[in-house]
């Protein structure tokens, strides 16, 4: 009978631990359907895919606090960058590099260049 | 005694060699690639893939599915779709040109602790009278930007049964299952295979720093991949 109530309250610990789970090292959402997307057709819907699933990765990471996926800032950043939006290509290279130190050497050159971005347009 | 004796020293002998073909020698990581423990690069550029295959478009569809898995084992992964485009920008598409330069540079200008160059070897469909079978197979090295030497070498290879083991008899079943492999092979989606294949080399890489198990899985054992001496 003892023993019993011990195996009962061993499955009852093991399924409760099972429903609490272990957080995912990183949440990509569909980063890797529409990048490959990206690289198949590169059509305007393509891309702002692209931008949507960079966006949910984001948000799905914060949603759970956990980290940032490598690159999903930096690769938010270059497409801002594309359509000449530096202030918000810098912010989001500035996260990357906030998140991961590995990536600073790249982050910087990425930094200066939406600068010199910024300061053309506003010469001109 | 003597003939028990002399019949077991064949068998165990008979054993040995039948073993020898079957199995394969197992190493541990740090036996085989000591410098990924010596130098611990955190941070991996991936160059645009090599294309030995006849698929023009592997090199492209192939560059989409290695970042993640090498993210989720420990490394900083630099965004290809970022990178690749900036090597594009200063001339460099083709990886075998820079394969056999000094990788210093790569250190230079993007912070990269290490270089992933990838090979793919197959990517094909082969017809045969009855069956046909997906291959994808990747050759993988990492190469420091340090000492531009290998710190990391492995295979991945998936061979896919794609006539869905319908071999049934007569004229009727052959051309019941050309049609079936037809299907099959048309909608194969190739980097579905070429993500398993990613998965057979990337467990062979010591875990990078953002994985919990860096610098634990010394001792891990893998096959040993080296071609052996004759």
């Amino acid at each position: 009978m003892k023993q019993s109530i011990t195996i009962s309250l061993a499955l009852i610990i093991l399924m409760m631990s099972g429903c609490a789970g272990p957080k995912p090292m990183y949440e990509y959402g569909n980063y890797s359907e529409s990048f490959y997307n990206l690289k198949k057709t590169g059509d305007s819907e393509a891309i702002s895919q692209w931008k949507t699933a960079l966006e949910e990765s984001i948000e799905m990471s914060n949603a759970q606090a956990i980290r940032i996926p490598p690159g999903v800032n930096a690769n938010l950043g270059y497409l801002y960058l594309k359509v000449n939006d530096a202030d918000r290509a810098i912010s989001y290279f500035e996260a990357e590099k906030a998140l991961y130190p590995e990536s600073t050497v790249f982050m910087q050159k990425l930094i200066k260049k939406a600068e010199l971005m910024k300061e053309g347009q506003s010469k001109s | 005694m003597n003939k028990y004796l002399k019949y077991s020293i064949v068998s165990v002998l008979a054993l040995f060699f039948l073993s020898g073909c079957a199995t394969r020698a197992m190493v541990t990581k740090a036996d085989e690639f000591p410098g990924m423990y010596s130098e611990k690069p955190r941070s991996l550029l991936i160059m645009p893939p090599m294309n030995e295959s006849t698929a023009a478009d592997a090199k492209d569809y192939y560059a989409t599915t290695i970042e993640i898995p090498l993210a989720f084992h420990g490394y900083y992964v630099f965004p290809y779709e970022l990178t690749a485009d900036v090597l594009k920008q200063q001339g460099i598409y083709d990886s075998e040109l820079l394969y056999t330069m000094p990788l210093n540079k790569f250190y230079e200008y993007f912070g990269a602790d290490a270089v992933l160059f990838t090979k793919i070897r197959k990517w094909d469909t082969s017809y045969m009278v009855l069956a046909s079978n997906l291959t994808v197979s990747i050759d993988a090295e990492i190469k420091s930007t340090k000492t531009s030497e290998v710190l990391w070498k492995y295979n991945g290879t998936v061979v896919v049964d794609l006539s869905g083991g319908n071999s049934g008899g007569g004229l009727a079943g052959l051309i019941a299952s050309a049609v079936a492999t037809a299907i099959n092979t048309a909608a194969a989606d190739y980097t579905t295979y070429a993500k398993k294949a990613n998965g057979r080399f990337v467990g062979s890489i010591p875990y990078g720093y953002y994985h919990p198990g860096y610098m634990k899985d010394q001792q891990l054992q893998l096959v040993d991949q080296t071609p052996q001496e004759q």
